[in-house]
């Protein structure tokens, strides 16, 4: 099933949680609605959900204007942020609940619920769990028996509310491997919503970076990487440094000294423009290229814990720039602190200062 | 050169003193355990525990014929028929309208929410002889609201009916108080998730929001009615106080004190006491029955 919004507003008072929403999700894809709190995805999700009514704008399912559907008749599999597990029953009845409560004509006999229910346990590994209770299961259980909830009714599409939001580290992880593997297995529309950029690029198919009530950009996880379509969407999505400079012939200057940018896209005259540079896409050397693409620093500080040794320079104009190098960069060079080395861009991003969002 | 100016005390603990250690003495940041241990025995057992043993003691005194005598009388078995009936009505009734005030003052936002809160425990507050007097002047058949219900043929005053009135009135803060925080806590989310499941409202009303209060509200009405059997201030003035139709447990006691009747008055006081303890025993339960799916 498709799902596309237009158009959506909502505001909470004075606050404009949501202004002119539009994207559409193919089905069976998996979607991620990134952004960082306060952006409205939350929000979004439950308009589509049904769950909140926007002030104005169209939710389609399938082509098909659902805006004016309630909750229960919209066939949404919802996960909470917090599981919203009902606690007084155990997770046998918390995932029979959609069946035990539809009308009596289209009820399942308690049989074909039993069978379901357990189909379903099996699904999240839980078969063992039906008849305990949610708070005798850990943070990771609580939210599979939440998913086994929410598809039990065959839902269209499945929302999921931060869904690993209150787990910890490991769990969250080995949950959201499993989650895209569960979407792989039941190709269902799925839309996710998280702050976390790790979590969305390692998830989703496609992902709607958010800010502010609005879309920054929408893409393939290596395309909101490698190419972000804004200033924000490059300072969200993996560390970056930033540089306030001039653009002047096509060259890059920081602070005085001009670095080759080569992706000015023509535009010749002097202007300000902020330069986004990942770290691990700066190098250090101890002599300056012949290109007259770098410039000058000191190093700060060294932390080599980790895959990459991440290297704190200060610039000549006193300002910090993060730096990832390898470990065998690292050992070639026998980096010192104070040391004065050059900065080499490998790869930069410039958006001039009259990009409006 | 050194010398050893006194033996280090190296005495073996023996066992009991590691057992009470063990137990008792837990190490805390919290000074002064010994000290407010004592005190709250000596508190509980003056304020509470030897002055209802004494009443044990007191009635002991009498043989089982008369205390069985007593009890039996027609005129105490119609006060101790009346004041059950009269405090479980209340009771029902104050679980039903707790429920709603509660419910009300936890989910609605209006003008004057913190003054409406605040006259829930007006009836904590006032003095219950001060609530009898002015519900007596509002019920009686020449007040207020007696003048009206007169005129419908219901009794409001000096009946059972006026009892119940007094009863539910000293009894309401209890449902209130107690389903407030279980309401706060119950989260928005588990009603979206009933209805993002296909529940109804009242689906999620009986199924979901219900069974969860059901304890509380069990438990304040239980404490509603035990504050009932015990009222007495409140309900003399209302009650007419006719010996077999409008003479409640509480009031029997005094009079049966104030014609000199002690072992009698102790006889009716400490099956009172009986029927209060085990409501208290039930209300554990109830409590422990609440908590049986919380985290453990």
């Amino acid at each position: 099933m498709s799902i596309e919004v237009q158009r959506i507003v909502k505001t909470f008072g004075s606050f404009t949680a949501l202004n002119g929403v539009n994207f559409r999700i193919a089905p069976g894809e998996l979607v991620a609605l990134l952004g960082p709190s306060g952006s409205g995805k939350t929000t979004l999700l439950r308009i589509i959900a049904g769950l909140e009514i926007p002030d104005s704008g169209t939710v389609l399912f399938d082509g098909l204007d659902v805006s004016s559907r309630k909750v229960k008749e919209r066939q949404v599999g919802f996960v909470f942020q917090h599981y919203a597990l009902f606690r007084h029953m155990t997770v046998f009845d918390n995932v029979a609940f959609g069946l035990n409560v539809r009308p009596r004509r289209v009820r399942p006999s308690q049989e074909a619920i039993k069978l379901k229910v357990f189909e379903l346990l099996k699904l999240v590994r839980l078969e063992g769990m039906a008849l305990r209770y949610p708070s005798q299961l850990s943070g990771g259980q609580r939210q599979r028996v939440a998913l086994a909830r929410a598809l039990a009714i065959e839902p269209k599409m499945l929302l999921l509310d931060e869904p690993f939001g209150s787990l910890d580290a490991k769990v969250r992880k080995e949950l959201r491997q499993w989650i895209r593997e569960l979407h792989d297995k039941l190709h269902m529309t799925s839309v996710f919503v998280t702050h976390d950029q790790e979590e969305a690029l390692e998830v989703a198919d496609r992902i709607v970076v958010m800010n502010e009530g609005k879309i920054e950009q929408i893409g393939t996880p290596d395309e909101v990487y490698h190419h972000p379509a804004s200033p924000f969407v490059s300072h969200f999505l993996g560390s970056v440094n930033l540089f306030h400079c001039r653009l002047e012939g096509g060259k890059i200057l920081f602070g005085n000294a001009p670095a080759d940018s080569g992706k000015t896209e023509g535009k010749q005259e002097a202007r300000n423009a902020t330069v986004y540079i990942r770290p691990h896409l700066l190098d250090i050397e101890y002599s300056a290229p012949a290109n007259g693409n770098y410039f000058r620093a000191k190093v700060k500080s060294i932390n080599a814990a980790g895959p990459l040794v991440r290297v704190e320079l200060t610039t000549e104009w006193d300002a910090l720039v993060q730096v990832e190098i390898s470990h065998e960069r690292y050992q070639y060079l026998g980096l010192k602190k104070d040391a004065a080395v050059f900065a080499i861009p490998k790869e930069v991003k410039v958006f001039t200062e009259d990009y409006s969002i | 050169m050194p010398c050893i100016l006194f033996e280090p005390f190296s005495r073996t603990p023996d066992f009991l003193e590691i057992m009470i250690t063990k137990q008792f003495k837990r190490h805390s940041v919290l000074p002064g355990f010994g000290l407010t241990l004592s005190f709250t025995l000596f508190y509980l057992s003056a304020a509470a525990l030897i002055p209802l043993l004494t009443l044990f003691w007191r009635t002991s005194a009498m043989d089982w014929a008369s205390f069985l005598r007593v009890l039996g009388s027609p005129r105490t078995l119609a006060a101790f028929k009346l004041t059950l009936m009269t405090s479980f009505l209340s009771a029902l009734i104050n679980g039903a309208f707790g429920l709603l005030v509660a419910w009300v003052l936890v989910r609605y936002d209006f003008p004057g929410k913190k003054l409406a809160d605040a006259v829930v425990d007006l009836p904590f507050a006032l003095p219950t002889a001060v609530a009898g007097i002015a519900l007596t002047t509002l019920y009686a058949p020449n007040g207020w609201f007696g003048k009206c219900l007169y005129k419908l043929g219901i009794q409001s005053a000096f009946s059972p009916v006026g009892i119940v009135i007094a009863l539910t009135f000293i009894g309401f803060p209890f449902v209130v108080r107690t389903l407030e925080p279980i309401l706060q806590d119950l989260d928005v989310e588990i009603e979206e998730a009933a209805f993002s499941l296909g529940a109804g409202r009242w689906q999620t009303f009986s199924r979901i929001v219900f069974p969860m209060l059901l304890p509380g509200l069990l438990t304040g009405s239980a404490m509603a009615f035990a504050r009932a059997l015990g009222e007495y201030g409140s309900v003399v003035f209302i009650a007419g106080n006719m010996p077999f139709k409008t003479e409640i447990l509480p009031l029997l006691i005094m009079t049966k004190l104030e014609q000199y009747d002690y072992s009698g008055a102790a006889a009716v006081a400490s099956a009172a006491l009986l029927i209060s303890f085990i409501l208290l025993l039930a209300i554990n339960f109830l409590h422990a029955w609440s908590q049986r799916y919380q985290e453990v």
